[in-house]
């Protein structure tokens, strides 16, 4: 069977999302921005470190070939310190040595302070690399070495020097950069030791590296470069000459702080770009230059960016794999639900007979589920018992509808009942609690000038009463016959409802045989509520009576007989318990009083009045609360 | 018939060199500059890059000195017609009785200075005794040698190479710098001019008028036309100069890479401006004014070049100087 589809104003669904997954979206968008922002300056922090040390790296690098060239020069210079004055030839062998141990070297000289070296005013034995040959030479024969700053400068200050790099215009046009060493000897100057590093190379391989989409530069102490990607700059201008030209007095002090060693990283507006760049520099400590990098803003953001960028789509990602386990938990506490909403949509239109299958897990929903089918089950018998117990009742109910309606029948039916008598009227009410009533009332002539007028109250209820109500009443019938003294009919009928009486039932009954004529009555009253004579000016009396026990309790029993004469006007008034003992719905008893007085007050009305006021009152005072039959018969004496 | 021969060839050869000569109107003449190209120069070769020489109706051709020549003598040695130079070697040479004649002086204003750091602890002139002080030698020399002895120092002097790199790392204390050059090269290594103590020479009534244009004596006694038209057009060139001072940097750059300069436009910036300070110091900016020898400052180096002893006689100022720019 299909399952109805159920629509939900508000499902739970989305309830779930919204209470679950919006707290959750709100908190990972904070915590996205938070990490835009915090994982940016952090990202940045990482690419600067990156930066920083990849820089070093290469400054370090470009470093350790600078140390190998002054640590050559400056082996040279131990030498001579070391041993008595070496011979021109045994300097240029050990300084031939040294060349070709280190091919960066382009060449390497002895400059002696003038008399130093025998005597000689100047003597400067140089070698140097032409080709795959090492030549020698000696300086002094081309010019006076001692005005040079390599010469001069090491001298005067005492410590080793590397000079700006210059083109060697005699030789092959190369970037050349020479190291020099001052030489003592007895703490007296001697000289100067040099090594000349050819940069040709550099060019080369600088151009092999690869920061980022940045490039590369390298500057002297005094600002210049020496390396840049764009050549025209190199040699002809310095840090401070682009400052200059730009207008950009933060390069100036950025180029302060890279010639005087240090290490740093900042922005920039590049020079030859015209936009914000990152400036990495490093110190290259043993010839005093910086080495740096220039990575273009854009790159670095963009990298930056994609860290970060990188992070948030993990989060996303990640809350959406949160909210799709909150809908799928969801869909999975509600689909059950779904389910036993079905379910017990199905219930109520009476289908008990499918059980919900199919749901596993040992959670709530689960024995939630079991108590349903159980539910189910218990329900499905207890329609079934039900529906038996409904069907057994149908039928004695409908059963005991046919007996009232016969029962009815019994009863006279017709008021008034004898039209053309003038002499006195009669009504009559009975008004069952039950289907089958256990009061009747009866009255038939028993000739012309007598009327038999019975009032009865079988115990009991139901069925049983009224059969033994028909049998009295019929037994009545019977007994009562022309000139019978009422005790004596009392008494035959007692013996015949006693005999055989197995369930115990009974019945108080008051007889009257009236004289119509007279007024007269002889009565005789088998337990029965004692009737009352209400006169027309509204006084009343209650007819004391002996008060015999009820018939068919006790067969041998005497019944007495009593007479009473009923005034012209009068009315006497025959009622069975139910009257007196109505209940209201606040538990108070209707009581004799209230009867009398509504009588009394009605007196002067006709009969069917009077018991249309008093039934109406009763009406009123039960409030659909009859429990006991009541009946009422009224007789007029009207002449 | 070999005779007349000969005189038919000669008389050819005189007559096609007359015809040279009177159908070629413009002179073919040569400038040799100091140094190489820098806006030290710019005047001139803005007057030639413009084509105003050859508007003035003179054939100039501009040399550049690589410092082993020296422009006077090649002057004297008729080697070219016009050079520049500076005045005290002028006048020594005068004083030698060569033939040489300043006619137009530029430059109005010394811009040789001396430079010390202020960290080296040096104040004043005072502060120079204990201290290393490089100089240039020759003409650079003297206001030096005059500086110290007006100031009775006498400090350490060395010689000084052309570049300035004993000065930046420190071995050298105070060194020797022309404004327009080396002062502006100290501040593209870094250090700022507060940084700087400077000594103007033309603070201790030591202007000596650099750059100015020098000729044969006979060079204005045969052609003096072309002698104004060339001043003129020289004149005209440092004007514009100054009036287009992009564009004339635009074509000293040029210059400056054909003859692989180690230089920077930023630096020809500034040595234009300080060209233009020192051309126009006395005189103004007006360049109808430009171009005349003062009489005390020819007076003031004469005097010093006869106290320093390298001169005996101080050459007439008359004699010296011949004021091309203003003749009529």
């Amino acid at each position: 069977m299909k399952n109805e589809k159920v629509k939900v104003k508000r499902p739970l669904v989305r309830k779930l999302l919204l209470w679950i997954g919006l707290p959750l979206l709100m908190v990972y968008i904070i915590v996205i921005l938070f990490t835009y922002f915090w994982s940016g300056d952090n990202a940045l922090k990482q690419m600067k470190e990156y930066l920083f040390e990849l820089t070093s790296h290469h400054a370090c690098m470009l470093d350790g070939k600078f140390i190998k060239v002054s640590r050559a020069s400056m082996g040279v210079a131990d030498a001579i310190d070391e041993f008595a004055m070496p011979t021109q030839k045994e300097l240029n062998a050990l300084m031939k040595k040294k060349l070709s141990e280190n091919r960066d070297i382009y060449g390497m000289a002895i400059a002696f302070d003038p008399y130093v070296y025998n005597k000689m005013k100047l003597f400067s034995p140089y070698v140097y690399h032409s080709g795959d040959e090492i030549l020698d030479v000696d300086l002094a024969l081309s010019y006076d070495y001692t005005l040079q700053d390599w010469f001069m400068i090491p001298k005067l200050l005492g410590t080793s020097y590397w000079g700006e790099p210059y083109f060697d215009e005699g030789g092959a046009n190369i970037l050349m950069a020479t190291y020099s060493q001052p030489m003592y000897k007895d703490e007296k100057f001697i000289g100067v030791s040099t090594a000349d590093i050819s940069l040709d190379d550099l060019e080369r391989e600088m151009n092999n590296i690869r920061i980022m989409a940045g490039h590369t530069f390298i500057i002297t102490r005094t600002g210049t470069f020496i390396y840049h990607p764009i050549k025209e700059y190199m040699m002809n201008e310095s840090i401070f000459s682009l400052a200059e030209e730009d207008n950009q007095p933060e390069l100036r002090e950025i180029g302060k702080k890279m010639i005087a060693g240090e290490q740093g990283i900042t922005t920039f507006r590049d020079v030859t770009t015209g936009k914000k760049s990152w400036l990495v520099y490093s110190p290259i400590p043993d010839c005093d230059w910086s080495f740096a990098a220039v990575i273009p803003d854009k790159e670095i953001m963009k990298t930056v960016n994609s860290m970060v960028l990188k992070q948030i789509i993990i989060m996303v990602i990640g809350l959406f794999i949160i909210l799709l386990v909150i809908l799928w938990a969801a869909i999975g506490i509600t689909n059950p639900i779904k389910r036993l909403l079905g379910f017990a949509n199905k219930i109520s239109k009476g289908d008990l007979d499918e059980k919900i299958t199919g749901i596993r897990g040992h959670d709530e929903i689960h024995e939630l589920v079991k108590a349903f089918n159980k539910m189910t089950f218990d329900l499905k018998h207890y329609i079934s018992d039900l529906t038996a117990a409904t069907k057994a009742k149908e039928s004695v109910e409908s059963e005991l509808r046919i007996a009232r309606q016969i029962q009815e029948s019994l009863l006279p039916r017709i008021f008034p009942p004898f039209p053309d008598t003038e002499e006195f009227d009669l009504y009559a009410r009975n008004i069952p609690a039950k289907e089958v009533a256990g009061d009747f009332f009866d009255f038939f002539m028993l000739d012309d000038d007598h009327i038999a007028i019975i009032i009865a109250d079988v115990s009991g209820k139901g069925i049983s009463a009224g059969l033994f109500m028909a049998v009295t009443r019929t037994l009545m019938k019977t007994v009562c016959v022309q000139g019978i003294p009422p005790a004596d009919a009392m008494e035959k009928a007692n013996i015949v409802l006693c005999q055989d009486n197995d369930a115990c039932m009974f019945t108080t009954l008051f007889l009257a045989i009236y004289d119509i004529r007279t007024g007269h009555m002889h009565w005789t009253n088998a337990g029965h509520d004692e009737p009352i004579i209400i006169s027309e000016d509204g006084s009343f009396k209650i007819l004391k009576t002996f008060k015999d026990i009820a018939l068919g309790i006790n067969e041998f029993h005497k019944y007495h007989e009593g007479e009473a004469q009923l005034e012209i006007g009068n009315k006497m008034v025959l009622y069975t318990d139910g009257v007196i003992e109505a209940t209201s719905p606040e538990n108070e008893l209707y009581g004799e009083e209230r009867f009398i007085k509504i009588l009394t007050e009605n007196a002067d009305k006709s009969l069917v009045e009077i018991m249309n006021v008093v039934t109406e009152d009763l009406d009123g005072f039960q409030k659909d609360n009859q429990f006991d039959d009541i009946t009422i018969l009224l007789l007029k004496r009207e002449k | 018939m070999k005779n007349i021969k000969t005189l038919i060839l000669i008389f050819c050869i005189i007559l096609l060199s007359t015809h040279i000569l009177l159908s070629k109107s413009e002179k073919s003449i040569s400038l040799m500059v100091q140094w190489f190209p820098q806006a030290q120069f710019a005047g001139y070769i803005v007057a030639y890059e413009k084509g105003f020489y050859n508007e003035a109706g003179v054939d100039a051709t501009i040399l550049f000195s690589d410092g082993t020549d020296s422009p006077l003598q090649e002057v004297l040695d008729k080697r070219i017609e016009f050079c520049t130079g500076w005045l005290s070697q002028a006048i020594m040479l005068r004083s030698e009785q060569k033939k040489i004649l300043n006619i137009c002086q530029l430059l109005q204003k010394s811009s040789l200075m001396l430079v010390a750091k202020k960290e080296s602890g040096i104040e004043t002139a005072q502060d120079f005794n204990d201290k290393i002080i490089s100089n240039w030698g020759g003409d650079f020399s003297i206001q030096p040698i005059a500086f110290f002895q007006k100031q009775n120092i006498q400090p350490e002097v060395i010689p000084q190479s052309f570049r300035i790199d004993g000065f930046l790392v420190g071995a050298i204390d105070v060194t020797s710098a022309m404004y327009y050059n080396e002062y502006h090269k100290i501040l593209q290594a870094g250090i700022d001019e507060d940084e700087l103590v400077s000594f103007f020479f033309t603070d201790y009534d030591l202007n000596f008028p650099e750059d100015g244009i020098y000729c044969r004596e006979e060079t204005l006694q045969n052609e003096p036309e072309m002698c104004k038209n060339f001043i003129d057009a020289t004149i005209k060139g440092w004007a514009y100069a100054f009036q287009h001072k992009e564009e004339t940097l635009d074509i000293v750059m040029k210059y400056c890479r054909e003859y692989h300069m180690q230089t920077n436009r930023s630096h020809q910036r500034w040595m234009l401006n300080a060209i233009e300070i020192a051309m126009t110091y006395k005189v103004g900016d007006n360049s109808d004014n430009w171009g005349i020898l003062q009489k005390d400052d020819y007076y003031t180096v004469a005097e010093e070049l006869l106290h320093q002893k390298l001169i005996t006689t101080i050459p007439l100022y008359k004699d010296f100087y011949k004021d091309v720019a203003h003749e009529k």
